[in-house]
């Protein structure tokens, strides 16, 4: 009998305590969620490719400064045509404002470009959540046929006839010649130099209560209530990083666009999803190819809310142009059933007008001042010093 | 008068040719006619013309096959250094693509490809060439009506890579390309025909003697298919121009060739077996229709028949110690000798073989109708 009451004493404690922590569980919620939270002052520094932790706008460090100009540089593409900011453009958001990303050229991608504002703060990567890291995003866009098309022989290549890059890569990583994993190293750390956690959100969770207007923070109230957005949306980068499907509605590209026909077949095909799959699906299954499994079709990766005032349009597709047009969405209770797997989380909201308006006042807390840095001259190449030939 | 000293002429060739030509001929495959091959399949072979001139077969659709294996140049270029996929230079001459299907093996310069499909496979691909993702290829056809009806007509009775006959796929993309190339083969050879002129006969008695050409280049293919070091200058512009000596490297690094950096010279087969003592060989070439490939060798270094003629009759050009073919001396071939070794050489040619790019080749794509109702 005492033991029991023992038992129950820590047991309420334990709850106790759990909800001081901040730790909120909405009604029928299936998991616990963390606080909307202020972002640390600089994103995890990874012990294998350590860089400064400065970020924008204080001066880069020399790593953030090589990868400045690899990150602009058309080198690191198959046919030394597009760089990385050319889907990821500081004029767009650092991403892109077509639905559909561009890709390569001769090709189109298939999803929506996400930004690279704040990307080191996150664990996982693409729409897909299957990278971890940015050292690994970097290869995955720059070599895959449909973004970057480009071949690490030739691109390292590339890299080792420029006698600036030669002279940079042997400054930060002391080769003798410019390696392409080191090339994506120095990418990855000039992403994390593009960080903003000074945002009015920020600001206001620090304590300066004049940072967010009253109706920012009614809208701030109904993120994480009424509209119940933080059941997703939610730690210092607005996601669980957790996958869902929501029915986001298919983009007309996939019914007008021919070669958006191709690289829809193409990804099922390298992506090894069934012959059936392949021959039948129409829409994009997300994370059903990681494991080709029934109950992950339609999943998708809680998209990151920070910056979005700069990164119409939304969702993986890029279906929708403004936020007023996601929040209706939501409003509705999301989109069609799909593949039976849609979230149950999804209901209708019954916002009224104001609501809207309140709640997409406090989205755009989530995003400071634009950044643009401005494309840099990148490296030329030049013979070998020694070139002539000799048997 | 002037007959017979034509007559003694002949008698004279005709004993060179008897005296000289077994001491050498005999240990090596004779030289003869093509033989004939079985026809392919004319849809496949239409499907396969198609593709050929497909700049969709390339990563940004900038080049097809034809663009480096021009019909109006022999299916070769005027380069002594091949065009390559845009950001990059190449540092070969591109060799034909006539007669190409007699060959069976050893396929490029360094002999890196043994069967003609893998060769496909890799000018598709290579980042340097071609730079396509094989996948992506084969959707990319299948978003076309035209190349799917072809497929249908030429490949209706097989499943390559598919469980549905018919259908398009990478392997069907790659075996039509093949049946496309079984009809580049040379037309109206003299050669072939028996129709060699006195001058040319003479030539052939010293290609297969005091020349001493028939050493590599034997067989109806003229060539022994295997790796040899002549000696060939380098071409400067591949280490002058940083383009084409990055996509050397890049290749060099593809096919984990050591000390990639320093090398100054085309190392050849050595890419392939890695021993020192392949460094400068390369597979012998066929001397068939070379009317139209010049420019000549692995770089493109002789602009005519002339040039190499001399440069074999010096006994080849210079190499480190027992590097160079053995094979390899000065000839002392006088000027008339080397005019009839030339001309026996034209005989190889035959009618020109020009192909024009069919009619509605294009690089956009119409979209499918009914998209959600239809299978994939």
């Amino acid at each position: 009998m005492k033991k029991i009451f023992i038992f129950y004493i820590l047991a309420v404690a334990l709850i106790t305590v759990i909800l001081s922590w901040g730790v909120v569980m909405a009604e029928g919620d299936p998991d616990m969620d963390p606080a909307l939270s202020a972002l640390p002052e600089h994103p995890p520094i990874p012990t294998d490719n350590p860089s400064g932790k400065n970020i924008y706008p204080s001066k880069m460090d020399k790593k953030q400064e090589l990868g400045y100009l690899l990150y602009f540089d058309p080198k690191l593409s198959g046919d030394g045509s597009i760089s990385c900011a050319d889907c990821h453009d500081p004029k767009m958001g650092w991403g892109f404002s077509d639905p559909i990303s561009r890709g390569y050229p001769g090709t189109v991608h298939w999803r929506n470009s996400q930004t690279v504002i704040n990307t080191g703060y996150l664990n996982k990567i693409f729409w897909e959540g299957g990278t971890t890291s940015l050292e690994a995003q970097a290869p995955a866009a720059a070599e895959g046929a449909v973004a970057g098309n480009g071949s690490r022989d030739m691109m390292e290549s590339r890299l080792r006839f420029s006698p600036e890059y030669v002279k940079r890569f042997k400054e930060v990583y002391g080769s003798e010649w410019p390696l392409i994993e080191d090339a994506y190293g120095a990418i990855a750390a000039y992403e994390r130099y593009l960080s903003q956690p000074n945002t009015p959100v920020d600001k206001y969770m620090k304590g300066d209560k004049n940072a967010m207007s009253a109706k920012a923070v009614k809208g701030m109230v109904l993120f994480k209530g009424k509209a119940n957005c933080a059941e997703c949306h939610n730690g210092p980068m607005f996601t669980d990083e957790k996958f869902y499907d929501i029915g986001v509605p298919d983009p007309s590209e996939f019914f007008e666009n021919g070669i958006q026909q191709v690289t829809f077949r193409y990804q099922h095909y390298a992506k090894g999803s069934t012959e059936d799959v392949y021959r039948s699906h129409k829409s994009d299954p997300g994370i059903y190819f990681k494991q080709k499994r029934q109950e992950d079709k339609g999943k998708f990766r809680t998209a990151p809310l920070r910056y979005s005032k700069y990164t119409a349009p939304y969702m993986h597709n890029g279906t929708m142009f403004t936020l007023e047009e996601v929040i209706d969405f939501y409003d509705k209770g999301g989109g069609e059933d799909r593949w039976g797997n849609k979230t149950k989380i999804m209901k209708p909201l019954n916002l009224t007008k104001d609501e809207k308006e309140a709640l997409k006042e406090f989205l755009l807390t989530l995003s400071g001042e634009e950044i643009r840095m401005p494309v840099p001259k990148v490296p030329d190449y030049a013979p070998m010093a020694d070139w002539q030939p000799k048997k | 008068m002037k007959k017979r000293i034509i007559s003694v002429s002949v008698i004279i060739a005709a004993m060179l040719f008897v005296f000289i030509s077994p001491l050498m001929a005999a240990e090596f495959p004779d030289i003869g006619p093509l033989p004939e091959r079985k026809a392919p399949n004319p849809k496949a072979v239409e499907l396969g013309k198609a593709l050929f001139f497909d700049a969709r077969l390339s990563g940004d659709a900038a080049l097809s096959c034809a663009t480096c294996h021009n019909s109006e140049m022999g299916f070769t270029t005027r380069d002594p250094l091949s065009e390559a996929y845009p950001g990059s230079k190449h540092w070969r001459n591109a060799p034909t693509l006539l007669n190409i299907v007699y060959k069976g093996k050893t396929y490029g310069w360094d002999g890196r490809l043994d069967d003609l499909d893998d060769m496909l496979r890799d000018m598709i691909t290579d980042s340097m060439n071609m730079n396509m993702d094989m996948q992506l290829m084969q959707e990319r056809l299948k978003q076309d009506p035209k190349i799917v009806a072809l497929t249908k007509e030429g490949y209706g009775d097989k499943n390559m890579g598919t469980s549905q006959k018919g259908e398009m796929t990478h392997y069907v993309a790659r075996n039509a390309l093949i049946q496309f190339l079984e009809t580049l083969t040379s037309k109206n050879v003299p050669f072939d025909k028996g129709n060699l002129s006195a001058k040319a006969k003479e030539g052939m008695a010293l290609f297969k003697g005091k020349a001493g050409c028939i050493q590599c280049h034997n067989g109806s293919y003229f060539s022994d298919i295997k790796p040899h070091n002549t000696g060939v200058p380098e071409n400067p512009e591949v280490f002058k121009d940083p383009q084409r000596h990055f996509t050397y490297v890049a290749y060099m690094m593809f096919m984990g060739v050591d000390n990639r950096m320093n090398w100054r010279r085309d190392v050849g087969y050595y890419t392939i077996s890695k021993d020192m003592k392949d460094i400068g060989k390369f597979i012998t070439p066929t001397l068939r229709e070379l009317k139209y490939t010049a420019p000549y060798m692995h770089n493109g270094m002789f602009k005519t028949l002339d040039e190499v003629i001399e440069f074999y009759n010096k006994g080849g050009g210079e190499d480190r110690p027992g590097l160079k073919d053995s094979a390899m001396k000065p000839l002392n071939l006088n000027s008339s000798e080397k005019e009839a070794l030339k001309e026996f050489l034209l005989s190889l040619s035959g009618d020109p073989i020009s192909i024009p790019m069919p009619k509605g080749v294009k690089v956009e794509y119409q979209a499918i109708p009914n998209w959600k109702g239809v299978k994939n």
